[in-house]
């Protein structure tokens, strides 16, 4: 009976029932509870946990394509792309040692018994000292002097080298900054291995051994890696620095036209490498073109953060090639000329050269003098070098920015001016003695003792300033600033960049050049200024290209081929194309008679073979040219520009040009001949290339 | 039944024991018991290598008399060929001797070649490794160049008494840097081994080609060690780029595979070139400081 009563297992009491129903209720709700809470989660919000979820544990990283190359006309590349090696920390695989080097660190602050103990900060010390640990056996395997000092087994601290340049040291701001918004992306340990920045001048060679010593020493497996990408070079260093211009660091990456929708969730962590914008130039005007699609890849993350698995990618694409019209050649000639003007103290003279092809107003040279090295531009640019360029004043790129008085260049318009004006004819004989009165005062000529009896033709050959001085005055002032207008000086050029090839934004070809500085003055510019009323003096100034006319050697190069075609305008182009049919946008028959443009044209080639240019007469290649020596004055002080334009050969005139030279206080700087050696540096470069194409292409017309 | 069930409860007990201690002990008895197990097995992989060797002794004794009397014809006219070039090479090196001794050029040697049998393959990765008959006792030291002639083989990556690990030229773990045949600018290019799936064909890459560069006509292009590197001695063969080479996304390079200049599933025999001097790199690979 007993063990009867103790089988008991229902209670028998109403009491006791309610108890059990109240437990049986309570755990009912309970577990309704659960399972209504788990169907809600699964039926109705599992779309948004999923996404909560996706967003948590996975997260983008954009990756920059390479930039598009740039060639010259000829299709050698002046702007390639080079192969960077990078050796990177992957973070998550340190963990380990990160934590053992930090039990190490807790160990040994316990055991000086510390007071407190900055935990935060001891991390950081171990992190540090494992990823210095690593660099230096990097630099242990990657330095030159441990081959021929390795005997025997020292352990690699021993072995670094003492000198201890930045790049040998883990930069503890730049680790800082790496965990704070890049934790998931390798560290990167050294930057470029053939160029590593640390000061010491690695050849190209030394380079490449360091990257060789490298991929075959340092162990294959680990958590150190060899990463490779692509950085922007400059094979010729500085040439055509201003035309090609340079790239800066951007973190706003192209878009990937593929993009998976998940790349395109707002809410996805992106990380980024940090990729490259064009900066000046035609990297900048042709941005659009050449920067390519971005890749991207899908991660998975690990608690801590770092990257786990790639679960999809899409690789960059590299961006367009831009042809260019430049001549390499010839561009390479024209700066090893402008190189060699310099004033008394050594430093170069600020100048500008520029070539244009007279039919398509292709630019075959365009040079600017100081300049710049991109490749320096490329990666990290020190601020020394940067101050530096600032300095000697390097980044105006003085062909297309610079503004200057044209001085005697501008005779040709005054001349054009006067014949259309009828006021002189081509073969009016003019007295011109030392010096012209204008009002009261005497306007001189450059030759003490003056020229006699001028024409056009002598006019030209010998830059007689009376003769021109006469001419402006009869011509007067409205009718040489619309001459001058007609021939653009005061209308940007230079071609603009099409909106498809800049994604809709408007730009030149070569950005920022000059346009609101172009001075074509007249009665209103004069008083807009508030210099007062115009007068004759103002006249006789202009007609010599002398006063307030501001022009750029682009402009002068434009105006010598629109006379080489018998028109107005040149439209110049930087970028090459085949299908460029000659004409230009607003131009008009010059509106002279044969026998003027002939006898202009003629004074011309006087001019380079007897007159104020023939130091740059060049047997066996007739050509027209015009020198200029114009005052201005440099920190209050008087200074001369040398000048010189044209165009080549005489007859049948293929290539236009003009060079600019600045002259200092302390320099002794006249047109032709400071000038004029750079003009026939560049036409002795031209010429036989031209002579080739032709003979080339003598063969293509026969069959 | 509660013996089975008691002798049972003790296997796993034991098992839990030794997995307790297998995870407590120091690395180093770890590292010493894999030394251990691995001088252990070499015996019977000289064995192999041995029996291999007898085998195909007996199969060539086996052949006929007109077989090998051909095969004998076919060798002296080998011999005849091969007296003529080391005429003409040895003339060479007289000629640089010669040169040498007036420029007063000194060359150091910079490796001791060591001959090796091949005594197995790694059979966890059965195209990409090779157990060799030298080892430690012969002086052979990890991150040594192993070359067959004039080619690469690949090169030691474990080192032990009397056997060593080789990575193939096609092991994952394998790198090193090379100029390509017809490339007059000698630009480096990386050549690395591929990790392949079991049973696959093992491969090698050869990556950062110029893109202007292009293989020469009607024959494969050969691929040379640099020996820039420390590693390798320069020109030594490495393979051949398979086919052609494609460009890939980024652009600025090329790449293409690599198909190794021996039959490395057929390798008998090799030499392990010992650098004199210890290069950084091997410090780094000695385990003891490495890790």
């Amino acid at each position: 009976m007993k063990e009867s009563s103790d089988t008991r297992v229902l209670p028998s009491t109403p009491v006791e029932r309610l108890r059990l129903y109240g437990v049986f209720f309570f755990f009912f709700a309970g577990f309704v509870y659960v399972i209504g809470g788990l169907a809600f989660r699964q039926l109705i919000q599992s779309s948004d946990l999923k996404e909560q979820s996706d967003t948590q544990s996975r997260r983008v990283v954009l990756r920059p394509p390479a930039r598009g190359r740039i060639y010259d006309r000829n299709g050698f590349p002046l702007v390639d792309n080079r192969a960077r090696w990078s050796v990177k920390a992957d973070l998550a695989s340190l963990q380990k040692e990160f934590r053992g080097e930090y039990l190490r660190l807790v160990a040994a602050e316990k055991a000086r018994e510390a007071v407190s103990i900055d935990r935060e900060k001891l991390m950081e010390d171990a992190r540090v000292r494992v990823l210095q640990g690593w660099l230096n056996k990097v630099w242990f395997v990657i330095d030159e002097t441990n081959r021929n000092t390795t005997k025997g087994r020292k352990s690699p601290a021993k072995l670094t080298p003492v000198t201890a340049p930045a790049e040998r040291q883990i930069n503890i701001d730049e680790l800082r900054k790496h965990l704070r918004e890049r934790r998931a992306l390798p560290f990167t340990l050294v930057n470029d291995l053939a160029f590593p920045g640390t000061g010491q001048a690695l050849t190209a060679d030394d380079g490449t051994k360091s990257v060789a010593r490298f991929i075959e020493q340092f162990p294959v497996e680990g958590p150190i890696r060899l990463e490779q990408d692509i950085v922007r070079t400059y094979p010729y260093g500085a040439m055509a620095a201003h035309v090609l211009g340079y790239v800066k660091d951007t973190d706003a990456l192209p878009d990937n036209v593929d993009d998976i929708s998940e790349v395109r969730v707002e809410s996805l962590q992106k990380l980024h490498y940090t990729g490259k914008t064009g900066a000046a130039g035609i990297e900048l005007s042709y941005n659009y073109v050449l920067s390519g699609r971005s890749g991207w890849e899908l991660w998975s993350k690990t608690s801590s953060g770092y990257n786990q698995t790639r679960l999809k990618f899409s690789e960059p694409a590299q961006g367009g090639n831009v042809m260019l019209s430049i001549d390499y050649r010839i561009q390479q000639a024209a700066e090893s000329s402008l190189a060699k003007l310099k004033d008394p103290q050594g430093n170069l003279l600020p100048a500008a050269a520029v070539m244009i092809d007279v039919h398509t107003g292709e630019m075959l040279a365009l040079a600017s003098q100081p300049s710049f090295d991109p490749n320096r531009l490329a990666d990290r640019v020190s601020s020394k070098y940067y101050d530096e360029i600032d300095k000697a004043g390097g980044w105006l790129n003085r062909a297309t920015q610079g503004l200057y008085a044209p001085g005697s260049t501008f005779k040709v318009i005054t001349a054009t001016a006067g014949m259309r004006k009828k006021v002189v004819d081509w073969d009016d004989v003019l007295e011109c003695g030392a010096f012209f009165k204008v009002g009261n005062r005497d306007y001189p000529e450059h030759e003490p003792v003056g020229f006699g009896d001028v024409n056009l033709d002598k006019m030209l050959a010998v830059s007689c300033n009376v003769w021109n001085y006469q001419v402006g005055l009869r011509t007067g002032i409205e009718a040489l600033a619309a001459e001058s207008r007609r021939f653009g000086l005061d209308a940007p050029l230079l071609q603009t960049v099409s909106d498809v090839e800049t994604g809709g934004q408007a730009m030149t070809e070569l950005p920022f050049a000059a346009s609101r500085g172009l001075v074509v003055p007249d009665r209103e510019y004069k008083l807009r200024i508030g210099a007062g009323a115009w007068n004759d003096g103002d006249t006789a100034n202009l007609s010599i290209g002398q006063g307030y006319l501001l022009t750029t050697p682009l402009h002068m190069a434009c105006v010598a081929a629109s006379i080489a075609r018998g028109e107005t305008r040149t439209v110049p182009s930087i970028i090459h194309s085949v299908e460029r049919n000659g004409r230009h946008q607003g131009s008009q028959p010059i509106g002279l008679n044969p026998n003027q443009l002939e006898a202009l044209r003629g004074g011309m080639v006087r001019c380079v073979e007897e007159g104020t240019a023939r130091v740059a007469r060049i047997p066996g290649l007739p050509y027209a040219g015009k020198t200029g020596t114009a005052e201005y004055f440099k920190k209050g002080e008087k200074a001369h520009l040398a000048w010189m334009i044209g165009y080549a050969p005489a007859e049948n005139p293929v290539v236009a040009f003009a060079v600019l030279v600045e002259g200092q206080v302390d320099t002794n700087t006249w047109g032709g001949k400071t000038a004029g050696p750079v003009v026939k540096e560049m036409l002795e470069t031209w010429w036989p290339i031209a002579a080739k194409a032709n003979q080339d292409e003598k063969p293509k017309a026969a069959r | 039944m509660d013996q089975n069930r008691q002798g049972a409860r003790a296997s796993y007990i034991a098992l839990s024991i030794f997995v307790a201690l297998w995870i407590l002990v120091p690395s180093a008895v770890r590292r010493f018991n894999r030394e251990a197990f691995v001088e252990f097995q070499a015996p019977a992989l000289h064995l192999v290598g041995k029996s291999r060797d007898m085998a195909t002794f007996w199969e060539k004794k086996s052949r006929s008399v007109e077989e090998m009397t051909a095969a004998g014809r076919d060798l002296a006219r080998i011999n005849a060929a091969l007296e003529i070039k080391i005429n003409a090479l040895e003339d060479i090196r007289r000629e640089n001797v010669r040169l040498r001794e007036i420029t007063r050029y000194n060359v150091p040697a910079e490796y001791m070649s060591v001959v090796a049998r091949v005594a197995t393959r790694d059979s966890s990765s059965w195209w990409q490794r090779i157990v060799i008959r030298k080892g430690r006792n012969d002086g052979i030291r990890p991150g040594a160049p192993v070359v067959f002639g004039n080619t690469v083989v690949g090169r030691v990556t474990a080192v032990h008494l009397t056997t060593s690990e080789v990575d193939l030229v096609t092991s994952p773990g394998f790198r090193c840097t090379a100029y390509l045949e017809g490339d007059d600018q000698n630009h480096i290019v990386l050549v690395n081994g591929v990790a392949s799936n079991s049973l696959g064909t093992a491969k090698a890459r050869v990556s950062v080609i110029p893109r202007d560069y292009s293989m020469p006509a009607g024959q494969p292009a050969r691929v040379f060690t640099t020996g820039m590197g420390g590693v390798f001695p320069s020109r030594l063969v490495i393979g051949y780029l398979d086919g052609g080479t494609y460009a890939t996304q980024v652009g600025s390079f090329k790449e293409s595979l690599l198909i190794p200049s021996r039959d490395l599933y057929n390798l008998q025999e090799v030499s392990v070139l010992v650098p004199l001097h210890q290069n950084p790199g091997e410090a780094l690979m000695q385990g003891d400081q490495f890790q």
